[in-house]
């Protein structure tokens, strides 16, 4: 068989291919779907039979935008979005956490060393607060959680504020976490760096607040959605510190292809962190704030880390099926 | 055409599950920089049609609840502008749909989100340290680091157009009658689907290299050659 009679034989296929995948692309109902997949085959036939042959640069080019296409359509995913949102929460993500319980470790000691290290350098002598937060850093806290400030809640009664908070805790909070996880490109430096920031900033903080304010108003409003929102940040540096320890170690692998897994398997740490914080911004926007007695705040924040624990070690360990 | 060896082109073989192979043709970084300021210009521009909105939503909605509608509107735009579109039936922001270009997973099917969300997040880290985006330059298939990290890359989403004329019909086929290989008789086979658009000039200055395997000069060997293009096909 020549190129021509290769041709005139196959382009009545080629074309009904060509329109069957069009419409697929539209996401139309195709008229004899079902023979996509076979005709599919058949076409990667031709492109092979075409290439071996070497019937010229139009045929296999031809052939080859063909298969291009209808590979991308034939392996489209389109699953259940509840199903697989559900499965994640369920099982993927925890499970992933639990993988990377060594990683869990790792940023667990460089965020809360520092954390707690400040608190008690900033207790001991307030220059540590001086020197961290500055003397505009001070006078913001001194005027939320002061002896002699406004509370938190009043500055809420406006209208449409708690919103407007909600918004700006997305947009600033949930956005430190993608660049958390995009420091960890630089051999994991950028990762290591946030987080040590943030352990001495915070520390600083409660350690000041602890010292020279009230802290009882600081605790009131942190404690509903500290766990959602530590822990998140936590999850999120862990996927970023999994990137560049794959780029410092890549083992029996080359770093691209370390890179590659690392990214891949780190993305159910990033997502998943990214709506812990998400939920953390509501928390933080809708009660944190709400003028509630501090009892039931304390019970409802620690047993949100309660929760936090209880589905970070046992959610997901059975199988739910396929 | 499957030429084993160094390639000279930015074609990537792929070998697909159905036993065949493709050929994506990656897009340079070049291209991907214009692509991608046209995008900022875009973003910008949506940026700015939804500050207008906004200003004239704040009056009946109360300065608050503006204030943070337009939070959350830059959070997406900033933050999901190329991964909306990289997930989208074009499978490529505006900017890079405009030049042709598409982001594909390495097998050349479509990006996933988490792909996406990868290769777009780590790309603000990228620009950080300026020559790092250029490491692209050096990948065989113009990844840059966001690529490697999500197994992605950007390629040509039509195939090339080559304005090729065959060339005239050979009066007789020549049997060939030494071993060639297949990239040799690929580069004749080509000169006969090509040669049509060349002047004649062209066309013997080209088969004069061939003069050990033809044993012609000149217009004669052209002849020849073609001849021996047609007796290949004929083999098939």
């Amino acid at each position: 068989m020549n190129r021509q009679e290769f041709e005139s034989k196959n382009t009545t296929k080629w074309q009904a291919f060509d329109h069957r995948v069009q419409a697929a692309e539209r996401r139309q109902d195709v008229a004899g779907g079902e023979e996509l997949p076979s005709t599919f085959r058949k076409v990667c036939y031709d492109l092979s039979l075409a290439q071996y042959r070497m019937f010229g640069h139009r045929i296999c080019d031809h052939l080859n935008a063909l298969a291009i296409r209808g590979y991308r359509v034939i392996h489209r995913k389109r699953g259940v979005f509840g199903a697989r949102a559900l499965q994640f929460c369920l099982s993927t993500f925890p499970r992933a956490v639990r993988t990377e319980w060594k990683l869990a470790c790792v940023v667990s000691l460089v965020f809360w060393l520092p954390l707690f290290v400040m608190w008690w350098l900033t207790g001991e002598d307030l220059i540590w607060a001086q020197a961290i937060l500055g003397s505009d850093g001070m006078s913001s806290l001194e005027g939320m959680y002061g002896k002699g400030a406004n509370t938190v809640e009043h500055l809420r009664s406006e209208h449409g504020s708690n919103f407007m908070m909600f918004a700006h805790y997305i947009q600033n909070n949930v956005g430190i976490d993608f660049r958390l996880f995009a420091g960890g490109i630089f051999f994991g430096i950028g990762t290591l760096f946030f987080l040590i920031y943030n352990g001495i900033y915070f520390g600083a903080v409660v350690g000041y607040v602890t010292a020279a304010g009230d802290p009882e108003k600081l605790w009131r409003f942190v404690a509903g959605h500290s766990s959602f929102e530590l822990l998140g940040m936590l999850v999120v540096g862990m996927a970023g510190l999994k990137m560049g320890f794959a780029l410092l170690a890549p083992g029996q692998l080359s770093r691209s292809q370390a890179l590659s897994k690392a990214g891949r398997d780190g993305l159910p740490l990033l997502i998943g962190g990214a709506l812990m914080t998400a939920l953390a911004a509501v928390v933080e926007g809708f009660w944190s704030a709400q003028a509630i007695p501090a009892e039931v705040k304390y019970t409802v924040g620690i047993s949100f880390w309660v929760l936090h624990l209880v589905y970070f070690v046992f959610a997901g360990r059975r199988s739910y099926g396929a | 055409m499957a030429i084993p060896g160094r390639r000279i082109d930015t074609l990537q073989s792929v070998e697909l599950a159905e036993g065949m192979e493709i050929h994506l043709r990656a897009a340079g970084p070049f291209l991907r920089l214009i692509a991608y300021l046209l995008d900022l210009v875009f973003e910008v521009l949506i940026l700015l049609v939804i500050g207008v909105v906004i200003g004239v939503l704040g009056s009946v909605l109360g300065a608050n609840v503006a204030m943070g509608v337009s939070y959350l509107l830059y959070f997406f735009v900033w933050w999901f502008y190329h991964v909306f579109f990289e997930l989208s039936r074009w499978g490529a922001t505006p900017g890079k749909k405009i030049f042709g270009l598409r982001v594909v997973g390495e097998a050349g099917g479509s990006v996933t989100l988490g792909q996406s969300m990868i290769r777009n997040f780590l790309r603000g880290m990228e620009i950080i340290i300026p020559f790092v985006p250029l490491v692209a330059f050096f990948h065989p298939r113009f990844q840059r680091l966001g690529d490697l990290a999500a197994g992605s890359l950007v390629v040509y989403s039509k195939p090339r157009v080559e304005y090729s004329v065959a060339g005239p019909p050979a009066m007789e086929s020549v049997p060939v009658t030494c071993a060639l290989t297949r990239e040799e008789e690929a580069a004749i086979l080509s000169f006969r689907y090509r040669s049509g658009g060349w002047s004649e000039a062209r066309r013997v200055e080209l088969t004069n290299h061939l003069q050990p395997l033809t044993g012609e000069m000149g217009p004669k060997g052209v002849n020849k050659l073609l001849g021996m293009a047609s007796w290949l096909e004929g083999q098939r």
